[in-house]
C-alpha cells in the first residue's frame, strides 16, 4: 500500500526567554498561546484540525498536571471531541509526538494534525529541576542522590571521546560560543541578549562554574519555559492548503525521511555496547542514517543545515561526526575550520540550538521541526541559511537513549 | 559594500562610565567591540564603572576588552583614536555641552558621537559645533539597564548625516542586538513621552487614592510587568521629575494636565525621597514587610493596615490571563462596573489615545511606538491593545473616558476588513498580561 506523504504546513513557537511562572500563568496558557499563534500564523481555521499530539516530558513533576492531550481541547471550542494524545520520551518527547502524528497521516487516518511540544520548567528550583531531569536516566542507578545528574552523564560522553580519540575542551567552548552567537539572531531565543564570548566560554571559575565533570555552565543548554506547534498534513490536505495560500504543492516542505532508535537506558551500558565500534553512540548514527536513507540523500553533503540536540556541548560534538561531517573522532576539525558556523559548509543550529535558543524539554523536537520548516521555506529571518532546501533534525532523549531524526525539505 | 562594513567600529570611548547608564552601555559595547575605554572624572571612578560592568554581565572576560582612564589624563588621546564616542553623563544640558567642547577638539572628523540622553534635544546639543560634528552626532537612547532592556531609540539631529543614522541603526541591531526605533527629536522622544504620561497620571491618582490602590488598579493585569508607581520607585523620582517637567514645559499637548507633576511629589523629592535608591519612594521595604507612602503627610503605613475596596473584576481578569485567555480578560475589564474599574479604564484609554495621537509627531509609524513600549517599557503595546479589545471597543473606551479619539483609532474602527494595527510578529503579546 502506498503511504501518503507528510507535509509540514508551518507553525509557531513561543518566545523562549519568557518565565511563565513569573507571569503567574498556568500551563494551559502556554498551550493556548502556542496553538492560537500557530493557527493564526498558518491561517488555518480551528475547525480544520482533525487530531492533536502533545509531546511533553514531565508536567506531572513540574506542574502537577497530567493528561496533557486533553488540554488541547481547552484551546478552542471546536477542539472539543478531537482525538488527542500525549507522548513522552524524555527530551525526545516532541519528536515522538511528530512521529505518531506522521504515522497516522501515512496510514490515511487524518488529513491535518496539530503537534504541540511543551514544557514549563521554571516552576521549581534548579536543583529540584535537575532531579526531575534525572528521571530521564535510570533514576535509581544514575541519578538518585546526584546533584545535576545530566551534566555529569554528558561529561562522561566527553570523557569517552577523550579516551578514544582525544578531546580538547576549547572545541567544546567554541561550540558553545557559536550557539550563543547564532541565538542573537533568533528573536525567540532565550539567550539572545545574554553576555557571551570566546573567553567567557573557555573560562572556568565563579562566572562559569563546573557543574559536572568537564561540563561548565556555558556547556549546558538552558532551563526553559516554552512551546512549539506545527501542523502536519496529508497530500490531499496539503494540496487544498497550497491552493488557499496561492502556492504550488511542490513549494510546501514535507518530511522526506525519519529515523528512530532507542538504545539501552544506562549510559554505561550504551558505552560498553559501542566499545570497539567506530561511533561512540551507534544507535544515534543509525537514526541519522535512516532518516537520510529514507529521504534518498546519500550523505550530509545533501543536507543544507542541521538542527541538532546540543543539550550539552559534548552532545553536539558527538553529533558532528555522527552526522558524517567528519570521520569518527574528528569533530574538532569541523569546529576549527568553521564548517558548523551559520555561514559554514555544514551549519549546525542556526537557531542557537538548545544552548542558545533554549531547551523546554518536551518542546525541543517540535521546535527543531519548526526551524527546519522555516529554513527550507526561506522564512527564518535573520538566522536564515541561504538557499536551504533540505534540513535535518536530531532530537535525543536521555543520555543518547531515544534518538529521532527528520529530514525536511521541498 | 554592506552598510555594516561601511565603517569599522574597533574603539569606543564611553564618557561618564561610572554612572549606571555609562557602565551599562560600555558593557553592551564590549559585546561587539574589541576595545572599549571607560572614562570618568578620575581613573578610580572609571575603574569602579568597569567593576560594576563586570558584575552586571557576570563575566570577567569583559575586562580583556576594556581600558579605564580620566577625562584630564586620557580624554584627548582616547577620543582621538575612537571610532565612536558615547556620552553618558548626567542628564544636564550644560554639563553635556562642556564635555562635547572637549570631544570636538579631540575627535577625528569621521568618528560617530552619540549621546544616551533620554530626552534632551539632539539638535540643541549639537548647535554651534563644526559641520563634521553635527553630521556625525546623534542620540542613541538606551533604557536602563542597557545590556538587559533591548529597546532603544535612535534620534537624528537636524544636521545628522542620513548615512550615520543608517549605520548606527544597523550596528545597534546586528552587533548590539538592540530593537532600534527611530524617533523624532521631540521632548523625551517617543517611549518616555508616552510612558511617563501614564506614570505621572498614576502619581496624580495616588495623591487622591493612595499608592497601593493605584498600583493595583493599573497593575500587571493591564499589560505591564511592573505597576506604575513601583516603576517610578525603580527608575528614581528625580528621573521621573526631570522627564515629566521636560514634557510639561516643552511639549504642551492635549494631555498637558496629566503631565503636571503633583506638588506633593515635588516636595518629597526635594527632601530626598528618590525611590528605591534613597531607601524608599511610594513603597518601602522594612523588616520584611512593605510600607506604603501617604503623599500628603510623607508618612509610611504598613501595607497590611491599608484597606482596599473590593476589586473582583481584577481577580477575574487575572484568572483569565492566567489561562492565556487575554481577549476575554480585556472584555471583562471593559465591561466591569463601578468607579474603580472606570478609574483604571480612564488611564488605559489615556495611554491608547495619547500614544496613537503621537504617531507622526514623535515617530513615523504606530509600529515604532508599539515596539518601544513593548521592548523599552515592557508594556503591552497600544496597537496590540486596540487589536485585542477590538477597534470598536477601544474607540468606545476612549470616547467614554471623555478623551478625543485619535484619527488612527477612528480609522481602525471604520476598517471593515479589520486589519491589525500591531504587526510585530517577533513580539509575544501575551507576556505583557501578567496575571495578578
Amino acid at each position: 500500500m502506498a503511504v501518503s506523504e507528510v507535509y509540514v504546513l508551518g507553525g509557531y513557537q513561543t518566545d523562549f526567554s519568557r518565565n511563565w511562572t513569573k507571569e503567574n500563568k498556568h500551563f494551559s496558557a502556554l498551550m493556548r498561546e502556542c496553538v492560537e499563534g500557530a493557527l493564526e500564523r498558518c491561517e488555518i481555521a480551528p475547525e480544520e484540525v482533525q487530531s492533536a499530539h502533545v509531546g511533553n516530558f514531565a508536567a506531572e513533576l513540574y506542574c502537577k498536571q497530567g493528561h496533557l492531550g486533553a488540554f488541547f481541547t481547552e484551546v478552542h471550542p471546536s477542539f472539543s471531541g478531537l482525538p488527542t494524545s500525549r507522548h513522552e520520551a524524555a527530551c525526545a518527547s516532541g519528536s515522538i509526538a511528530l512521529l505518531a502524528a506522521a504515522a497516522e497521516i501515512e496510514a490515511g487516518r487524518y488529513g491535518l494534525q496539530a503537534v504541540v511540544g511543551i514544557e514549563q520548567m521554571k516552576t521549581v528550583s534548579p536543583a529540584q529541576g535537575g532531579e526531575f531531569l534525572g528521571t530521564a536516566a535510570w533514576f535509581a542507578d544514575e541519578a538518585q542522590g546526584v546533584e545535576f545528574p545530566f551534566p555529569k552523564l554528558f561529561g562522561r560522553l566527553g570523557d569517552e571521546y577523550d579516551e578514544r580519540y582525544g578531546l580538547d575542551d576549547a572545541h567544546l567552548a567554541e561550540i558553545s560560543r557559536i550557539n550563543y552567537e547564532n541565538a542573537q539572531r533568533n528573536p525567540n531565543a532565550q539567550t539572545r541578549h545574554w553576555y557571551m564570548n570566546a573567553e567567557h566560554a573557555k573560562s572556568r571559575g565563579d562566572d562559569n562554574p563546573v557543574v559536572g565533570g568537564r561540563i561548565r555552565v556555558s556547556d549546558c543548554s538552558q532551563v526553559t519555559d516554552g512551546a512549539a506547534c506545527v501542523f502536519l498534513a496529508s497530500r490531499d490536505y496539503a494540496k487544498k492548503f497550497a491552493r488557499g495560500a496561492g502556492l504550488k504543492l511542490s513549494e510546501l516542505p514535507r518530511i522526506k525521511g525519519w529515523g528512530h532508535n532507542t538504545a539501552r537506558l544506562r549510559f554505561a551500558d550504551k558505552i560498553s555496547e559501542s566499545r570497539g565500534q567506530r561511533y561512540v553512540l551507534p544507535h544515534v548514527r543509525s537514526t541519522i542514517e535512516s532518516a537520510m536513507r529514507r529521504a534518498g540523500i546519500a550523505d550530509v553533503n545533501g543536507i543544507d543545515g542541521i538542527e541538532t540536540h546540543d543539550c550539552f556541548t559534548t552532545s553536539e560534538y558527538m553529533a558532528i561526526d555522527h552526522f558524517g561531517i567528519t570521520a569518527p573522532g574528528e569533530s574538532w576539525k569541523a569546529v576549527e575550520e568553521g564548517w558548523i558556523a551559520a555561514d559554514g559548509r555544514h551549519p549546525i543550529n542556526p537557531s542557537g540550538g538548545l544552548i542558545g535558543a533554549g531547551h523546554p524539554v518536551g518542546a525541543t523536537g517540535v521546535r527543531q521541526m519548526l526551524d527546519a520548516f522555516l529554513q527550507v521555506t526561506g522564512r527564518a529571518g535573520d538566522y536564515q541559511v541561504e538557499g536551504a532546501r533540505n534540513f535535518q533534525t536530531l532530537n535525543i532523549g536521555g543520555s543518547g537513549t531515544t534518538s529521532v531524526s527528520f529530514v525536511v525539505g521541498r | 559594500m554592506t552598510l555594516l562594513s561601511s565603517r569599522k567600529i574597533e574603539r569606543v570611548v564611553v564618557l561618564g562610565a561610572n554612572g549606571t547608564m555609562g557602565y551599562g552601555s560600555a558593557a553592551l559595547f564590549t559585546r561587539a567591540v574589541p576595545r572599549v575605554c571607560f572614562l570618568a572624572r578620575s581613573r578610580e571612578k572609571a575603574g569602579q564603572g568597569l567593576a560594576a560592568a563586570i558584575r552586571q554581565v557576570r563575566s570577567q572576560s569583559l575586562a580583556s576588552r576594556a581600558t579605564v582612564g580620566s577625562y584630564d589624563a586620557d580624554l584627548d588621546a582616547e577620543v582621538q583614536q575612537a571610532d565612536w564616542v558615547f556620552e553618558a553623563l548626567a542628564e544636564d544640558f550644560a554639563l553635556k555641552k562642556q564635555i562635547f567642547d572637549r570631544v570636538e577638539k579631540a575627535r577625528r572628523g569621521d568618528s560617530i558621537v552619540a549621546t544616551v540622553s533620554s530626552g534632551l534635544s539632539i539638535s540643541a546639543l549639537a548647535e554651534g559645533r563644526s559641520e563634521s560634528f553635527r553630521r556625525n552626532f546623534l542620540g542613541l537612547h538606551l533604557f536602563n539597564p542597557p545590556n538587559v532592556i533591548a529597546g532603544c531609540e535612535l534620534i537624528a539631529g537636524r544636521d545628522t548625516h542620513p548615512g550615520v543614522v543608517d549605520f548606527t541603526e544597523a550596528f545597534a541591531r546586528a552587533r548590539l542586538g538592540r530593537e532600534v526605533v527611530r524617533c523624532a527629536d521631540t521632548p523625551a522622544f517617543a517611549g518616555n513621552r508616552v510612558g511617563f504620561k501614564v506614570l505621572n497620571e498614576a502619581v496624580q491618582l495616588a495623591e487622591r487614592h493612595g499608592p497601593l490602590l493605584v498600583d493595583r488598579l493599573i497593575g500587571p493585569y493591564t499589560g505591564r510587568s511592573l505597576p506604575p508607581l513601583a516603576t517610578i520607585d525603580l527608575v528614581g523620582w528625580d528621573v521621573h521629575r526631570a522627564i515629566v517637567e521636560n514634557i510639561y514645559q516643552n511639549a504642551p499637548d492635549e494631555a498637558h494636565e496629566t503631565l503636571r507633576l503633583p506638588d506633593s511629589m515635588s516636595r518629597l523629592c526635594e527632601s530626598g525621597t528618590l525611590g528605591d535608591k534613597s531607601g524608599g519612594g511610594f513603597f518601602k521595604q522594612q523588616d520584611g514587610s512593605r510600607l506604603v507612602l501617604d503623599l500628603a503627610t510623607g508618612e509610611y503605613a504598613p501595607e497590611s493596615e491599608i484597606a482596599l475596596p473590593p476589586l473582583d473584576f481584577i481577580d477575574e481578569v487575572a484568572r483569565l490571563h492566567s489561562q492565556g485567555r487575554y481577549r476575554e480578560g480585556l472584555a471583562v475589564f471593559l465591561a466591569a462596573q463601578g468607579e474603580w474599574a472606570e478609574c483604571a479604564r480612564r488611564v488605559i484609554a489615556g495611554y491608547i489615545a495619547y500614544a496613537l495621537a503621537r504617531v507622526g509627531e514623535v515617530c513615523e509609524r504606530l509600529s515604532d511606538l508599539d515596539r518601544i513600549m513593548a521592548t523599552g517599557f515592557n508594556w503591552a503595546p497600544p496597537g496590540a491593545l486596540v487589536d485585542w479589545m477590538g477597534p470598536g471597543a477601544a474607540l468606545r473606551l476612549v470616547e467614554n473616558s471623555g478623551l478625543e479619539a485619535p484619527a488612527l483609532l477612528r480609522e481602525a474602527a471604520r476598517d471593515a476588513q479589520g486589519a491589525r494595527l500591531f504587526r510585530e510578529s517577533h513580539i509575544n503579546i501575551g507576556k505583557f498580561f501578567v496575571a495578578g
